[in-house]
């Protein structure tokens, strides 16, 4: 598990993800061999969204689309993730493979999205993991808040400056009478 | 029939376990270590496992099935005997065989399915990690939790363990006992068989209370200004004030 982890967290960058690995369709030709009788009702689905599978990692979500008659395209937030599964059967570890689910707040028990045939499976998972809320933690959109907020605030107290000098100068000058 | 039969089972299963984890380890590529999760700089995780009672407790119910399957098996080989000795003769070794072998694979695998759980609880979340042919990892922000529940069977009791249950936003038409088999993946994390359970369920909620949002993807609220004043702004406007109290008081100056 760290292996696969430990090269690629350094120079992984999810943004240059498009295709899934070739592996997977290796992947999905022995799991259409494990079903024999039914290999070709198995394969040729897994065959056409192998072919067509994209996916595009933009800063906000990610999106992932697939089919060739019936074409399915999920667009998804990263800030609206609840839950990330990372599931490894004996086959997927044998070959590096993984799939990555993405579970939003929605009606439906089972994950939104299955990234598969990512061979950087926990860097993936690191990267959503640090874009979902919560997992930076409180002080890192407080501290921008803060310095949003300190912008009408420095204002403020520009203003509360000039108002304590002018009335400092009127007082030198004697001119305010009670 | 328990008594002896049940020492040399766990005799021979722990001496094949060891073996059967290196093996597990080496060719099935199952992680000897513990999952990590991204963490703030000098955080120390809580990385734990199941209680020693979750072990028993398995065990417990491993026992109940074998007297159960064993017996059923030893009925039926005195029935053969009492109808024709010469076959209960020859099957005694098969009846034997297929008595204590799936014990044995029970047994060993129930250590496994202990030695393969492990839970990592960091300041921000949580992530449980489950399985041997099909290892899952689940990870959940606190930040996202919806309600963390406590369940405690009679059984579980006498063993003193519990499962917490963590629940995320979102439906999920799933029966528990499905979830539990790690059959869905459905908006929940169950950290099982642990004996703590009121620590890590007061964890987890001191966590939640910290959290402002309703854990549904929602921005944090704005900042109140007012509260926001530095010390700045109080030293200015206790300027101002000292400024015309002084003028009030000493209106020569």
């Amino acid at each position: 598990m760290s292996t696969t982890s430990a090269a690629p967290a350094s120079n992984f960058d999810a943004r240059n993800i498009s295709r899934p690995n070739k592996v997977l369709l290796t992947y999905y030709i022995i799991v259409s061999l494990l079903s024999n009788v039914a290999l070709p009702f198995v394969f040729l689905p897994l065959f056409f969204k192998y072919e067509t599978l994209r996916y595009k990692f933009d800063d906000e979500g990610v999106s992932m689309s697939w089919g060739i008659l019936f074409r399915r395209e999920i667009y998804l937030t990263y800030r609206r993730i609840q839950d990330i599964h990372l599931t490894r059967n004996i086959l997927q570890r044998w070959m590096g493979l993984a799939t990555v689910s993405v579970q939003t707040a929605s009606g439906s028990a089972s994950p939104e999205m299955h990234v598969e045939g990512i061979l950087e499976a926990d860097a993936l998972r690191d990267f959503l993991y640090t874009k979902m809320r919560g997992a930076r933690g409180e002080h890192e959109p407080y501290d921008q808040a803060a310095s949003a907020a300190m912008q009408p605030a420095d204002e403020a107290l520009g203003l509360l400056h000039e108002i304590r000098d002018s009335l400092r100068q009127l007082v030198a000058r004697g001119e305010v009478k009670v | 029939m328990t008594g002896p039969l049940s020492q040399h089972v766990e005799q021979t299963s722990r001496w094949i376990y060891s073996g059967v984890w290196g093996v597990l380890v080496k060719w099935f590529k199952v992680p000897a270590k513990p999952p990590e999760l991204p963490m703030l700089p000098g955080e120390i995780p809580d990385v734990f496992q199941p209680a020693e009672g979750f072990l028993r407790y398995l065990k417990f119910q491993f026992w109940i099935g074998l007297t159960a399957f064993d017996g059923a098996i030893l009925i039926g080989w005195i029935a053969i005997v009492l109808a024709s000795p010469k076959w209960g003769a020859v099957l005694a070794l098969p009846a034997l065989a297929i008595a204590i072998l799936p014990d044995i694979v029970a047994y060993i695998a129930i250590h496994l399915q202990y030695d393969t759980t492990w839970y990592v609880m960091t300041q921000r979340s949580l992530r449980i990690r489950r399985g041997i042919w099909t290892i899952r990892e689940t990870t959940i922000t606190f930040e996202n939790v919806q309600n963390v529940t406590v369940n405690q069977g009679p059984v579980q009791r006498f063993f003193g363990i519990a499962d917490v249950q963590v629940d995320t936003a979102g439906g999920g038409g799933h029966a528990a006992g499905k979830e539990q088999a790690g059959a869905g993946a459905s908006h929940r994390g169950i950290i099982a068989g642990v004996a703590d359970p009121q620590r890590i369920r007061d964890l987890i909620l001191s966590r939640l209370r910290h959290s402002q949002t309703a854990g549904l993807g929602d921005e944090l609220p704005e900042p109140r200004v007012a509260a926001r004043w530095s010390p700045a702004h109080i030293a200015a406007l206790s300027e101002i004030r000292d400024l015309l109290q002084f003028k009030e008081t000493h209106p020569a100056a």
